[in-house]
């Protein structure tokens, strides 16, 4: 029997041990496949879904207008894919802030879309021309908002460095469920 | 020519320090600029060395042009050098000076990760620091997921994710850090996902799975003490690592992943705090419970004689 063992000790040997158990590595080829965009993989898709989230018609006066919505931004045209339906919506950015190369964002679907989603993926496209710009998880939290936080490109992170809750936002959103992505 | 190659070559050098120093301060902007500035000199200063120059001088002044490459990312280039220099001069290729330019295995981070951020990524570059760091990421997975499999898909999204974002990668960074970090925050979402989930997550239903409880009720997995961890034998360490993981499954996820942060990824209580937006103190706490949680837990997994917290 040997003397006590700190537990951090303990840890640092299950950690060792997980690395030597570990599987092998994945290929870099497939790291790319699995890394590549969704819209790179299916282009007609995107294309279609671009398409209908440019005949999304915001009134943005008058959603800026509506009582108790005047600490929140503009509405953001949206369109939300599930497997079943697809829904043109729009959501509220309740929060947007760029600092140090990372977008952090909380937005609100409106009334009437479906709120039951525990995440999504969300895909900012940009409005003219229409491409798209990134794709991030967004995390429902406790308070029924959809939460954001990743790393932003050079030139994403410079033109959005300036971006309030109340401008306009220079992107729509394309929301794919869980089940969808999978 | 031949002082015009060397000044050349100078000015290059001067240029690559300035780069270092600028991607160690993580400018990665002015150090890329400052790269390729000195990659172009170098270039001019070999293509002047194939004019009447020695082998020497020239081989010398195409290993650094092929440095600078590398430096920038621009591996097509450094190997297309390299080769030229290995045309000039057959030994070359075994030399010590050029082994590290050759082997894509011996590169340091600043140039696996220049070059996986490039468009398009260099495969080799990507394959030699998946890895490096795969085991380690691995490792670290494991201990934050508690399940093997779980583990892996957390290490491979956890690469998807920053190859998603590979054109941010800064070089100069610290890059096993920052991987861990983002398998870190994937698995912090996924938790919350699966907490929001409840009952029907995925991982409490694979813990119903997970029970396997022996005739008398008993877990299968508790041994008694604990003797040298380097003296186990191979089934004695599966029983241990068993007993740890079910310990661990016990804290709270967030706990967990202050014990890892602290212990495994070496993080101050401050560093942590800073993450967590808690104060130095409040961290030091809350690793004090998790230790002693853990000693508990593995109290009633018949192994407290041997632990201390």
């Amino acid at each position: 029997m040997s003397s006590k063992i700190p537990i951090e000790e303990l840890l640092r040997w299950r950690v060792a041990k997980a690395e030597t158990d570990a599987p092998p590595a994945p290929r870099a080829a497939r790291l790319l496949e699995m890394a590549r965009p969704w819209w790179e993989i299916w282009p007609e898709r995107f294309q279609s879904f671009v398409e209908r989230l440019g005949g999304i018609q915001v009134a943005y006066g008058h959603a800026m207008a509506e009582p108790g919505q005047s600490r929140t931004g503009h509405p953001v045209p949206t369109l939300i894919v599930c497997p079943v339906e697809e829904l043109e919506t729009s959501v509220r950015v309740l929060y947007i802030n760029v600092r140090d190369g990372r977008l952090r964002l909380r937005f609100q679907l409106d009334a009437g879309a479906a709120q039951d989603h525990e995440s999504f993926e969300v895909t900012f496209v940009s409005d003219k021309p229409e491409r798209p710009l990134l794709s991030a998880a967004a995390i429902l939290s406790l308070e029924s908002e959809y939460c954001i936080d990743t790393e932003l490109c050079e030139e994403l992170a410079h033109g959005w460095e300036q971006l309030k809750v109340t401008d306009r936002m220079p992107f729509r959103l394309i929301l794919r469920s869980d089940k969808d992505v999978g | 020519m031949k002082a015009e190659n060397e000044s050349l070559l100078s000015r290059a050098t001067s240029l690559g320090s300035l780069g270092a120093a600028a991607r160690q301060q993580g400018e990665e902007v002015a150090a890329a600029a400052h790269f390729r500035e000195a990659f172009g000199l170098a270039l001019d200063a070999a293509n002047q060395a194939t004019d009447g120059g020695s082998h020497r001088a020239r081989l010398d002044t195409l290993r650094a042009a092929a440095r600078f490459a590398l430096d920038c990312g621009e591996v097509t280039d450094a190997r297309r050098l390299m080769n030229e220099a290995f045309s000039i001069e057959a030994s070359t290729k075994f030399a010590d000076e050029w082994a590290q330019l050759r082997d894509v295995t011996a590169w340091p981070d600043t140039w696996l990760v220049a070059a996986v951020r490039r468009d398009p990524p260099d495969v080799q570059a990507l394959d030699a620091l998946a890895n490096r760091y795969w085991k380690t990421l691995f490792g670290r997975c494991q201990l934050l997921t508690l399940n093997h499999q779980k583990a892996g898909d957390l290490a491979q999204e956890a690469w998807c994710r920053v190859l998603r974002v590979r054109h941010a990668l800064k070089p100069g960074g610290n890059f096993p850090a920052y991987l861990t970090t983002i398998a870190t925050n994937l698995w912090r979402d996924w938790y919350r996902s699966a907490q929001r989930a409840g009952d029907m997550a995925d991982h409490r239903l694979e813990s119903l799975d997970a029970a396997h409880p022996n005739e008398d009720g008993e877990s299968v997995a508790l041994i008694d003490r604990i003797p040298d961890l380097k003296a186990l034998s191979p089934e004695d360490q599966t029983l241990l690592a068993m007993d740890i993981d079910k310990a661990l499954e016990q804290l709270t996820p967030q706990r967990r992943e202050v014990l890892v942060a602290r212990f495994i990824n070496g993080e101050s209580c401050a560093e942590i705090g800073q993450r967590y937006g808690r104060t130095e103190q409040s961290i030091s706490g809350w690793v004090r419970q998790a230790l002693k949680e853990v000693k508990l837990h593995l109290e009633a997994a018949g192994r407290g004689a041997a632990v201390k917290a």
